[in-house]
């Protein structure tokens, strides 16, 4: 007899809830929200609360599969990384290094992603590890390190609460960041006042005191006209400019060019709307902005990044409690994975491969040759494939024919790949065209952390062993040893350490000191008690530098042949590409297929009636999905959520890339919408 | 905390329970703990739940109960938590034979806080009786809106509702396999917020069994308050059927009137 509760952290948003798992004689029974977890204080969303539903699943991958001629036979670890090893070597000596390319997982604890990117670089001297973020909040990392030196939530989720007024940007938070949205509500009854800018009438836009919505892909345009008006009225923060910021005139310059009727009528915003943000942010005593996707997934996404920067600059509200610049991550471990040095362009910590210090440091440290050059990015790697550079991928925890954009061209590239591995915990259709298929540990089968929004480093506690009978952090350093790196190592705990000993902003944690409630990063030295907010006093990177932000329309607009604008994202009830919370009966519930969100002017042109099949196509791709007539869309506007593999909203989306970070356009293209034939 | 713990330690060593269920602190946070005679020395760190963390142990006895059918448990129980044992007994949920409480007394704070009218347990282990709060002043306070202003008000709250079903997965008084908030003829599914029925069907069904723990509204991240919902349906139960919820002497639930099968169709009036 035996029933344990364990504490652990929450597997999907970056919000870093904390729930207990119970379990009863090696089953997991139930999730209970954990009343001391610091970010979510008792509560979970639906998909926290219906954890337990997919990890003991009896879809679960629990054996590694080899294929063959075309079919999949299980066989043994050692069949597996034999089989592995030999055609990742043979790639290496037939095409070079180069040709074999890793994809990471921002869903996997620090620990396996550390030397999952320690494998890449070290057994094969290149840079191509690149990881989801890719795909979503890259552009933050990037335009934030511009502006402040710092690529991450300034403040942490407990915080907005005491916000005085709060813009929220291209977040549907209490679907994606359910329990971030709890904060906001919070903020709200003790009289903050929200403003929410979204193209669609989300629900936190419904509650917002203020919604704007704004055309798709014109949030440069807007965030330039609200500093306009701040400019103009005199409302902007003079003394924080002077003595903490550079490059102020190059933006006065530039919004000088965004007069509130303009941007109107590039926005679709009304000018007393403008004049009455602007006003509420900049003349309320402590304002926050919180944005997630709906800003960096642009081909302007680094832009819009910057531009917010400029807007909290402007005002000096950051560098104080409850204000600064607040990008929610949209996974786990997604913040993680990039401190891990997940990217192709820097090592743990944000220790970039093109300086040849930090080149030196890790070579010392691993005993390897690395390179200091920058490596491809996930949708370059697809492209490398396309032109046969890219021979060989090894896909740790990711699902690109579901998730990455134009999906259509993504499939055939993977199959025209001499080797595919791939580990996860469930068949996807990534997994389907692998050569070797490695059985995954879920989160609840292994110790280690995770790093949420808050820059938070909390523990992961294992509930149950490992289902296929390995941790992740086992596997990997197998497959490295056979390929000729050898990597060994007893415990999650111990790679830990070794990463901290490399990564200055983790160098005063461990495991002990993450039992309580986690340690927000920086945290330099064993006994720095952790950073709940970021730039008190001074920038990371010293002043905080202004950009002259010019207004970019997206890359594809509706014509005669595509004439609607499509945006997409999620729904409340799952998450991603569905391969977990599809599994889940409380959530399947809910949502058990693919619809598209289409206002009721529109539907009657069409003479689409609700809950009709229909076909929505684009340049890329097609797919039936069934019309949900709604209000939340604006004529012209559609809406497809991203989760369902068979009728997948990334066949029809466009990969046309930010030019900085490489991330794709997934919230503007154009499609047109038929009835089912 | 010692008289607790050498209740606790009584029960176990000499076989009156298999297992006592209770708190330890665990990686540094409160968390419930099943204690068992292999483990006794455990028991030497047994706690009391701070207010600020308390979890629904009658729930995680229900599993637990079911695998081990023939075994008995103690349980920590304040006096909410026993309401909720003398509802789940009525129910079948659970065996009082089989079930030993270990009780604690709330603190006055925590009574003021809950506006608890039974803030302890039937028998006392842990704590000092304090004064009972015999009537909710925030539900008179929603008795004073008019009518249609109260009704604007919890529209206002009901929006709010991200549809986590927190409140049902916390209640240690919602057992059922099948649940009307998943009903496809009373809800519909796929849309935040969902339909205000939501919250109004399951203040029906906590009329008469909810025991007033306030874990929902607790959890709840949208601020819902719950407690008041369902104190006042409690309070309406009590007026109509004079049937005190979670009372060991109130006899059965009114609702048993329903006989064994209650279908949605209209009935002749």
């Amino acid at each position: 007899m035996e029933l344990r509760a364990v504490l652990t952290t929450c597997p999907y948003c970056g919000v870093g809830c904390n729930f207990i798992f119970e379990v009863l004689d090696g089953k997991i029974i139930n999730t209970m929200a954990a009343k001391t977890g610091p970010s979510n204080a008792g509560s979970l969303c639906i998909k926290g609360w219906s954890v337990h539903e997919f990890i003991q699943h009896k879809d679960r991958l629990t054996k590694p599969l080899i294929r063959r001629d075309g079919v999949f036979k299980e066989a043994t670890w050692d069949e597996a990384y034999d089989y592995a090893a030999s055609e990742l070597l043979r790639l290496k000596d037939t095409y070079g290094p180069e040709s074999v390319a890793f994809v990471g997982s921002a869903r996997c604890p620090n620990e396996e992603t550390y030397i999952f990117q320690k494998f890449a670089r070290a057994a094969f001297g290149h840079n191509h590890v690149d990881h989801c973020a890719r795909l979503c909040h890259a552009p933050t990392v990037a335009g934030l390190a511009v502006s402040f030196g710092s690529g991450a939530m300034t403040n942490s989720f407990a915080e907005l609460e005491h916000a005085n007024c709060i813009l929220v940007i291209g977040s549907n938070t209490t679907v994606s960041h359910p329990i971030a949205a709890k904060r906001l509500m919070k903020a709200q009854a003790n009289g903050a006042k929200l403003m929410v800018a979204d193209p669609r009438k989300t629900q936190i836009a419904q509650l917002a005191d203020l919604h704007v919505q704004q055309n798709l892909g014109t949030d440069v345009a807007l965030i330039n006209g609200l500093m306009h008006v701040i400019y103009k009225n005199g409302w902007h923060n003079r003394a924080f400019i002077e003595e903490r910021t550079e490059n102020f005139p190059a933006l006065a310059e530039m919004i000088e060019q965004f007069p509130p009727e303009r941007v109107s009528q590039i926005t679709g915003v009304s000018v007393p709307d403008i004049e009455k943000m602007a006003a509420w942010y900049a003349k309320s005593q402590d304002s926050a902005i919180v944005y997630v996707l709906g800003i960096t997934q642009h081909t302007t996404g680094v832009d819009n990044v910057k531009s917010l920067a400029n807007l909290a600059m402007l005002c000096g509200h950051i560098g104080r409690p409850s204000t600064g610049v607040n990008p929610i991550r949209g996974q786990n471990n997604v913040q993680g994975a990039c401190d891990m040095g997940c990217l192709p362009n820097a090592f743990p910590g944000y220790q970039y491969v093109n300086v040849p210090e930090n080149v030196a440091k890790f070579e010392k440290a691993w005993n390897a040759k690395l390179s200091g050059t920058p490596g491809l990015t996930m949708v370059e790697q697809v492209e490398a494939v396309h032109e046969g550079k890219v021979k060989g991928l090894v896909v740790f925890g990711a699902n690109p024919v579901v998730s990455y954009p134009n999906a259509n061209r993504v499939q055939k590239g993977l199959e025209a790949l001499e080797f595919l591995l791939v580990l996860d915990i469930f068949p996807t259709p990534t997994t389907a065209l692998a050569h070797v298929v490695l059985p995954g540990a879920s989160f609840a089968e292994t110790c280690g952390t995770f790093a949420s929004s808050e820059r938070r480093v909390q523990l992961v506690r294992e509930a149950i062993p490992p289902i296929p009978g390995k941790y992740n952090w086992e596997i990997i350093p197998e497959l490295s040893t056979r390929v000729g790196y050898p990597m060994k190592y007893a415990s999650a705990a111990e790679i830990f350490d070794e990463m901290a000993s490399l990564t200055p902003a983790y160098g005063g944690m461990s495991f002990p000191r993450l039992e309580a409630e986690g340690l927000c990063w920086p945290c330099p030295t064993p006994n720095h008690p952790g950073t709940k907010y970021l730039h008190k006093d001074k920038f990371t990177r010293g002043l905080g530098l202004f950009q002259a932000i010019d207004f970019r329309p997206p890359a594809e607009a509706p014509d005669d042949d595509y004439p609607f604008w499509l945006t997409t994202g999620q729904i409340f009830s799952h998450y991603l590409t569905g391969t977990m919370t599809r599994r889940c009966p409380t959530l399947h519930h809910e949502n058990p297929e693919v619809f598209v969100e289409i206002n009721p002017q529109d539907a009657a042109r069409l003479e689409i009636e609700a809950g009709e099949k229909i076909r929505a196509s684009s340049r890329r791709g097609t797919i039936e999905v069934k019309a949900r007539i709604t209000e939340t869309v604006k004529p012209g506007v559609v809406f497809i959520p991203m989760h369902f593999l068979e009728n997948a909203a990334n066949r029809l989306t466009n990969a046309a890339l930010d030019p900085i970070t490489k991330t794709p356009e997934y919230k503007v293209c154009a499609i047109n919408l038929a009835k089912a034939a | 905390m010692d008289k607790l713990r050498a209740k606790v330690r009584t029960l176990l060593s000499e076989g009156q329970v298999a297992g006592y269920l209770g708190y330890l602190i665990k990686d540094s946070h409160p968390l419930p703990h099943l204690f068992t005679p292999e483990n006794l020395e455990e028991v030497d760190q047994a706690v009391v739940a701070p207010d600020n963390a308390r979890y629904p142990l009658d729930k995680l006895l229900i599993p637990l109960a079911e695998r081990y059918p023939e075994a008995a448990f103690a349980i920590q129980v304040r006096g909410c938590d026993e309401r909720g044992l003398n509802e789940l007994y009525k129910w079948g949920q659970l065996d009082p034979e089989k079930v030993v409480p270990v009780g604690v007394a709330c603190t006055q704070e925590q009574a003021d806080y809950c506006e608890c009218p039974g803030p302890w347990a039937s028998v006392v282990d842990y704590g000092e009786k304090c004064q009972p709060v015999a009537k909710s002043l925030r539900v008179e306070q929603v008795a004073t809106l008019a009518e249609e202003d109260a009704f604007q008000e919890w529209l206002g709250a009901f929006k709010r509702c991200i549809k986590c079903y927190g409140c049902r997965d916390v209640c240690p008084m919602c057992f059922c396999k099948d649940c009307s908030l998943e009903h496809e003829d009373l809800m519909s599914t796929g849309q935040l917020p969902p339909d205000s029925i939501f919250q109004l069907v399951r203040a029906i069904h906590m009329a008469g069994r909810c025991i007033d723990c306030g874990l929902c509204e607790e959890t709840c991240p949208a601020g819902i308050p719950l407690r008041v919902l369902y104190k006042k349906a409690n309070a309406l139960v009590k007026d109509l059927f004079d049937y005190e919820t979670g009372s060991p002497t109130a006899g059965p639930s009114p609702w048993k009137m329903l006989g064994e099968e209650a279908t949605l169709e209209t009935k002749p009036m």
